[in-house]
């Protein structure tokens, strides 16, 4: 019995470390939902008094119609968006086709909340770069285009989630077993039955959890709501969460009800996600060997895919990047010219360095970037070991436990966290460690994710032969596991950390002066109208991340095995 | 049986994999003592519990009852509740896939044993030249692990097992990954290796021919029972169980039913369909009981004219004659039955031939029939 002293300390740690960060903002949440005054006042009581207040306004519909309007459009576009994509780059012989795999995936780095500030610059009926060059070309009266409005709100999100639909649907399209379709072509059927019988089923299941998980993505997203649906009077779930709490005086209640229910609808598509995809996880089991897939020749028609290939590239990677990078660089917001260009300057990169809070903002969001990337697969990596290694009883409802916070919306952690550290007798309201233990429950999910797919490929008998030439668990995890997992380890740091420099929907309900962020910099910036420095700002940001992802990968190397 | 100079002794192991209605039993009571300095081989068909016992003995797998020494030490004892953990045991084990660590050099991956005792730089400098140059990779050191071939992983994997001076080494069927040519060259480097260094090593296949080849000695183990253990010889030449004569090699059985026994070392005497034969009986057997023949078909002379003057000839006609090179494979008919016979490459034999086959008494080996629950003592080696 001796044999799990040493590993008992670590591991029952891990374990309790998890249920805490987990299950400690859910019951809270609950629980705060059912309270009838603030946390800590006296003559507190049970009620439902909150669900009331939020379902029985008429606002509530609005709300709840609007967030599935909204959810539905981005899945939608980034679905279309994202596939086409993948299509081009996996079945055809578009030229150029494996630089737009790496091109695509830009819109990866650049934080939310810039990405939507651009095409607030792009689009905006006022201001919008687009909109002031259409209008002169074409000689319109008013502006072609409207970022105020759940069209342009749809626009600007997909726009930036769609990556992660190619991802997801290029793997489909890699794993499908060419020689079922294959198979349907000797049996006579032509091309386009063999896609509508054949290809277009087999791929439904992808399909279908690949819309679903942008859904969820899209009725959870902060960025685009709080920039462009409130000034334009477009209230979806999280908006109305986050002025609930920042009205005066806050409503934690009524937030907290609202909370709740965007909360059911995410699990509720959560759990649907997951059924799909293990079900999709046995076929694959069956057919998941490395097919060649089948590359279709279009002929003349491969520039037509070439074409609308490098329109999408343009509007998604370009033209943002190209706007934060030129207002950067100018003293005041407008098209491109001579006049403005002759005018360029430095003076916005000075203006942020100089700022009081932006050496704050910087520190905080570096430590707190890296500390929760590091933290999070340190603890998932254990944890990993535990559910992928070991027959542990109460192992699946583990790896479940560590799964869940991927069904909460940023701001219903924020909130729930505010009742946890308002309730509890842990001092850490309002400042850097309330921020950090958020963003360990936060980004958990992707951290086992990456943790566990590394683990399953570590051969037991490596283990094994650690313990048979002499090494304590602790060694063996240390000397062994950890550098093979390091692969798995590094990617999964280098995404934490890259979402963790701009997280927006959990920060801003929990951070003070001290503990301010850069995503939240900006965000005021922006809410004070200053467009120029918060591109100003924009533009460190990403190169403090590409700069992060680069030393991650080198230091990664370095450590784990070097190829 | 216990005896001092047993390295290793097992007793009575019993283990369960799995939870529930999903139990199986894997190892039913194995019980036996491995000689200090002896290469000994578990061998069994795919399932039978050879690498099962085997885990046990390292303690990556912890059994369900039962007792396991090494050098006088309990290691596990069920009813006590003793469980050495793995690191803590004397042992070095080649596992099948080697589990070289691909994140480190050669010398890093066998001087893991000593690093992780904080040994000096400069003695684990000399004792992995030492052990290297003993596998034959010297001069290999900085090479990362990723880099080696089959062969070389295979030796990297035995200098680290090595390197501890373990007074026991595993190996859980390390040629299985080789070519069939490097696997018949590390087979004799194991066998020298293991001479030289004279460690008690267990070796464990499920490939008959490599057991008989490296072994002192053999046990063979099926559905998680013990059968039999003797050396290659013995086993080869003398089975006790109807399993033993089947697994190991090529044979031919004979159904019958005995009609005289007088211990052991006289000839009984059989009632089969091709009349009374004489046979060397098995410990044990008894009169009237069901038994079979076991002959092995390079034992069985085949003679064109019937021969006078000797026991045991039965007629047949050939069906199939195969010319390997080192004999003629023949598949003979004798009533209903086809007998399997290796004839010399000089003596031309073709289908159709009628022939007489002498099945020397000295060969036939008198089995009973049915392989019994549970292993008699009388016939577990010495």
């Amino acid at each position: 019995m001796r044999r799990f002293n040493s590993q008992a300390l670590i591991l029952v740690g891990a374990i309790l470390f998890v249920l805490y960060l987990a299950g400690v903002p859910l019951v809270m949440l609950l629980y705060g939902s059912i309270r009838s005054a603030p946390i800590g006042e006296p003559g507190a009581a049970y009620t439902i008094q909150n669900y009331v207040k939020a379902y029985f306004e008429k606002e509530f519909y609005f709300l709840l119609l609007n967030s599935i309007y909204f959810g539905i459009g981005t899945c939608t576009l980034t679905f279309l968006i994202g596939t086409f994509l993948a299509w081009v780059s996996e079945r055809t012989n578009t030229p150029f086709k494996k630089l737009f795999v790496v091109m695509s995936l830009i819109p990866f780095i650049i934080p939310g909340i810039l990405s939507t500030i651009a095409w607030i610059l792009l689009l905006s009926p006022k201001i919008g770069l687009i909109n002031i060059v259409v209008k002169g070309l074409l000689g319109l009266e008013s502006a072609p285009f409207n970022i105020y409005s759940m069209w342009g709100m749809i626009w600007a999100e997909a726009i930036h989630l769609y990556p992660l639909v190619f991802l997801l649907m290029s793997a489909a399209f890699r794993n499908m077993d060419t020689s079922l379709e294959e198979a349907a072509l000797t049996a006579g059927s032509s091309t386009f039955a063999t896609f509508w019988r054949i290809t277009l089923p087999l791929m439904r299941p992808a399909m279908f959890s690949v819309l679903l998980i942008n859904f969820i993505r899209g009725i959870e997203a902060f960025e685009v709501p709080a920039l462009i649906g409130v000034p334009a009077k477009i209230s979806v779930f999280t908006t109305k969460i986050f002025l609930a709490i920042h009205q005066f005086p806050s409503d934690f209640g009524l937030a907290g009800a609202y909370a709740v229910t965007l909360l059911v609808i995410s699990t509720t598509g959560v759990l649907i996600y997951g059924r799909i995809t293990r079900r999709e996880e046995r076929y694959a089991t069956v057919t998941g060997k490395g097919y060649r897939p089948r590359v279709i020749d279009l002929g003349v028609w491969k520039y037509a895919t070439l074409a609308v290939s490098f329109a999408i590239f343009f509007l998604a990677v370009i033209l943002p990047v190209f706007v934060l990078l030129w207002s950067s660089f100018i003293p005041y917001y407008g098209v491109p010219s001579r006049e403005l260009m002759d005018k360029m300057t430095w003076a916005n990169y000075h203006y942020i360095l100089n700022y009081p809070l932006a050496l704050t903002a910087f520190k905080n969001s570096f430590y707190l970037s890296v500390g929760s990337a590091t933290l999070v697969m340190l603890l998932t990596s254990i944890i990993a070991w535990v559910t992928v290694k070991t027959k542990l009883p109460g192992r699946a409802l583990l790896d479940n436990m560590t799964f869940v916070p991927i069904a909460m919306p940023g701001i219903v952690l924020g909130v729930s966290l505010i009742w946890v550290y308002l309730t509890l007798p842990i001092p850490i309201y309002g400042t850097i460690w309330v921020l950090l233990l958020a963003y360990i429950t936060k980004f958990m999910p992707y951290g086992i994710r990456a943790a566990s797919a590394s683990m399953i490929q570590i051969n037991k008998e490596l283990e094994e032969a650690s313990l048979t030439a002499g090494g304590t668990w602790f060694q063996t995890f240390r000397k062994v596991i950890l550098p093979l997992l390091m692969p798995g380890f590094t990617a999964g740091w280098i995404y934490i950390s890259i979402i963790a420099l701009r997280e927006l929907s959990t920060s801003i309900l929990l951070y003070s002066y001290n503990s301010t962020v850069l995503s939240i910099m900006a965000f005021d910036l922006w809410e004070g109208g200053q467009y120029t420095y918060v591109c100003a700002l924009g533009v460190l940001m990403v190169l403090l991340l590409i700069a992060m992802a680069f030393a991650a990968r080198k230091l990664g190397a370095r450590l784990g095995i070097a190829n | 049986m216990a005896d001092k100079r047993d390295m290793v002794q097992i007793e009575a192991l019993e283990k369960y994999f799995g939870e529930d209605k999903e139990r199986v039993h894997v190892l039913k009571g194995v019980s036996l003592n491995i000689p200090e300095g002896s290469l000994y081989t578990f061998l069994g068909p795919s399932g039978c519990g050879k690498t099962t016992t085997l885990r046990c003995v390292a303690g990556l797998e912890r059994p369900d009852g039962g007792r396991i020494s090494i050098g006088g030490h309990t290691v596990f004892a069920f009813g006590e509740r003793v469980y050495v953990p793995t690191n803590k045991r004397p042992i070095g084990m080649v596992f099948q896939s080697y589990a070289i660590w691909p994140h480190m050099t050669v010398a890093e991956n066998v001087a893991y044993p000593l690093t992780i005792q904080r040994r000096s730089k400069a003695e684990i400098r000399q004792r992995v030249g030492n052990v290297l140059k003993v596998v034959g990779l010297d001069g290999l050191e900085d090479r990362p692990a990723p880099k080696l071939s089959g062969g070389q992983q295979q030796r990297v994997a035995f200098a680290r097992a090595l390197i501890n001076e373990p007074k026991v080494m595993l190996l859980d069927e390390p040629l299985s990954n080789l070519d069939a040519r490097l696997r018949v060259q590390m087979r004799s480097e194991i066998k020298a290796l293991q001479r030289r260094t004279s460690i008690t090593t267990i070796f464990v296949t499920h490939d008959q021919a490599e057991a008989l080849a490296i072994s002192d000695q053999i046990a063979v183990m099926h559905g998680g029972k013990l059968i039999e253990i003797g050396s290659p010889h013995q086993l080869y030449n003398r089975p006790k169980r109807r399993f033993t004569a089947t697994f190991l090699g090529l044979t031919n059985l004979i159904d019958g039913k005995v009609l005289e026994v007088d211990g052991d070392s006289r000839p009984g005497k059989m009632q089969t369909k091709k009349g009374i034969l004489s046979f060397i009986p098995a410990p044990g057997l008894k009169k009237d009981q069901a038994a079979v023949i076991s002959i092995r078909p390079e034992n069985i002379p085949v003679h064109k004219e019937k021969p006078q003057s000797l026991d045991n000839v039965v007629e047949g006609t050939v069906k199939e004659a195969i010319f390997m090179g080192d004999a003629y494979h023949c598949k003979i008919a004798v009533g209903d039955d086809l007998l399997a016979v290796h004839t010399h490459p000089f003596n031309a034999i073709s289908p159709g031939d009628k022939v007489y086959l002498h099945l020397d008494p000295k060969s036939c080996n008198g089995l009973p029939a049915e392989d019994t629950e549970g292993v008699d003592e009388s016939i577990l080696g010495d």
